[in-house]
């Protein structure tokens, strides 16, 4: 895949990666390797690892065997050009902060500890509300916006963070079809300014509209590249239809 | 004019006695800091772990006042030596078993505060168990002036100095986590500063008043304002001027200072809950309900995609 940023790393490059929870692994042995500009589609049935790897790429999950690289530098060094965005249900909606204050946010890391925002740190902010049309509602609590303008929020938190590497877990889940289409848009946007995107998905559907490439879960690799290849009937089959064999069913 | 010079005389009469001014001086510095810190605490969904660790200082005390006697240094040293247990315990427990955080907190400070009482028999010194809950603010002596001091400049400076990855790991930790905040730093900071709050205004206030001062200020402005950084200094301005307002009243009106304190700020709660202009229970009955253009433009876009609508229903 072609990677506009750096013509010998790739974006993100995962090696031989093992994660498990209570010694019961959720990924195993997964090596992919992803350029910028693309925006990634992860799909495969409950269990297959897909938050467990959003997890592992952000830094949240250390992994059992195997590495994960950002541009060629390590999960450590490479944090701040990451942005994992939260699932709903772990923002506390009721804090204390407008949607201006979130962006703001993604500053904090370029501004330090005491550092007063500069001229340039309030463009940045004004710049990713004005991407993801938040303007006119900067002074609101971010309670007071719907579920799309939410997630706008926090992908425009991201921007201002400068980050390369978006990794958004069930993004689309519990929005009305309004806001889903606000949401692809802004996705789409940020692809076409090369950034990298990896979310998980579990709706079959919209796949091929949504995303360029989709990677296929099941607890490992069943594939990944383009999206009508990668869902192709025979790797769904093999994703979603070796399930029926691992769990306890009734087999009378 | 005679009763004006009289009203004035009054007013400032307390300032003449010396014992008036370090209680003053010690409420002012302990009602800003635990305001200030209550922010944190309250975001954070700690007050009633706060609550908890108020209670684990006992046996630290203690063991302090049989080894040294009822020095401030050592009361300091013994009760927060005591709290981190506790609470750097529980967190261990929850981590090591299928126990959660707060069974675990409560179970172990349960514990400590029975220890408490039965170190408190074999301590050489009389320890009065009334004088741990409500203070002695106008036996505050030097010692615990300097104390109070240096407590407060300790937290306010390490508050205002880490807010930002303070407010990053408040907010959602994951995230926080994940764009490189060292969280477990920071919640454990947090935990430290906690405790040294509570047991630097122990003599002054006694644990309640303290845990009061450290969660009611914060709590009135958090239904004030959307503000995180107005709800940080309005928390600890209003701290300080229940805690110096309350000792005033408490002079003049002859009642015991700690729960003239206490009521005091309960009259801010109040006034907060009941009319705060965004968040006041009286005042969401008169405001709309939403706002009025966005569900119009919802409407209408559903409108111009109704056809899709059961087509995409039956996709699923």
């Amino acid at each position: 895949m072609s990677t506009p940023h750096n013509d010998r790393e790739p974006m993100l490059r995962i090696e031989d990666l093992t994660v498990s929870y209570h010694r019961v692994p959720a990924i195993h042995h997964l090596s992919l390797s992803l350029g910028s500009g693309h925006c990634v589609g992860l799909f495969g049935p409950n269990g297959a690892g897909k938050s467990t790897l959003l997890k592992s790429v952000a830094g949240l999950l250390k992994p059992e065997t195997g590495r994960i690289l950002i541009e060629g530098i390590s999960l450590e060094k490479a944090a701040s050009l990451i942005a994992y965005l939260p699932q709903r249900e772990s923002v506390d909606w009721d804090f204390p902060v407008t949607v201006r204050g979130l962006v703001e946010m993604g500053r904090y890391h370029q501004v330090g500890l005491i550092g007063s925002f500069s001229q340039r740190d309030q463009k940045a902010v004004e710049e990713a509300m004005e991407l993801f049309n938040l303007t006119p509602l900067a002074r609101r609590q971010i309670k007071e916006l719907s579920g799309g303008q939410q997630q706008r929020a926090f992908l425009a938190r991201a921007w201002a963070q400068e980050a390369d590497l978006y990794l958004l877990d069930e993004p689309f889940g519990g929005l009305d079809r309004t806001s889903a289409t606000a949401l692809a848009a802004a996705l789409g946007t940020l692809r076409e300014r090369g950034k990298l995107l990896l979310v998980s998905h579990h709706a079959l559907a919209e796949a091929e509209s949504l995303f360029d490439t989709a990677i296929l879960l099941n607890g490992e690799m069943v594939a990944c590249g383009p999206t009508s290849e990668a869902l192709s009937p025979q790797n769904l089959e093999c994703a979603y239809g070796t399930a029926i064999y691992s769990g306890a069913h009734d087999h009378s | 004019m005679n009763w004006c010079s009289h009203l004035l005389s009054s007013l400032v009469e307390p300032f003449g006695y010396s014992f008036m001014q370090r209680a003053l001086l010690s409420c002012a510095l302990i009602g800003f800091t635990n305001g200030f810190l209550g922010t944190f605490i309250i975001l954070r969904r700690q007050a009633l772990l706060a609550d908890a660790l108020s209670h684990s200082l006992l046996p630290g005390l203690a063991v302090a006042a049989m080894i040294v006697g009822l020095s401030p240094g050592g009361l300091l040293l013994g009760g927060l030596i005591a709290a981190l247990f506790v609470a750097l315990g529980a967190q261990v427990m929850a981590r090591n078993s299928r126990l959660k955080e707060e069974t675990a907190v409560a179970s172990l400070y349960i514990i400590a505060f029975a220890l408490g009482i039965v170190l408190i028999r074999f301590a050489k010194v009389k320890v009065d168990l009334t004088h741990f809950l409500f203070g002695n603010i106008l036996g505050v002596g030097n010692g615990d002036l300097w104390i109070a001091y240096g407590a407060a400049f300790l937290t306010l400076g390490t508050l205002v100095l880490f807010q930002r990855p303070l407010l990053l790991t408040l907010f959602d930790v994951t995230v926080a986590q994940a764009s490189g905040v060292r969280v477990r730093w920071v919640e454990t900071g947090l935990l430290a500063l906690t405790v040294l709050g509570l047991v630097a205004s122990l003599q002054a206030v006694g644990v309640l008043l303290s845990l009061g001062l450290l969660i009611i200020p914060a709590a009135t402005a958090y239904l004030l304002t959307d503000s995180f950084n107005r709800m940080l200094w309005g928390g600890a301005f209003l701290g300080m001027v229940c805690a110096v307002g309350g000792l005033f009243i408490s002079f003049f009106a002859n009642i015991p200072s700690g729960p003239c304190i206490v009521m005091l700020m309960a009259v801010f709660l109040g006034a907060a809950y009941l009319f705060s202009p965004r968040y006041g229970v009286l005042f969401k009955l008169i405001r709309g309900h939403h706002y009025h253009e966005e569900s119009l433009e919802r409407w209408e876009g559903h409108q111009g995609h109704d056809h899709q609508v059961p087509d995409k229903e039956f996709k699923q």
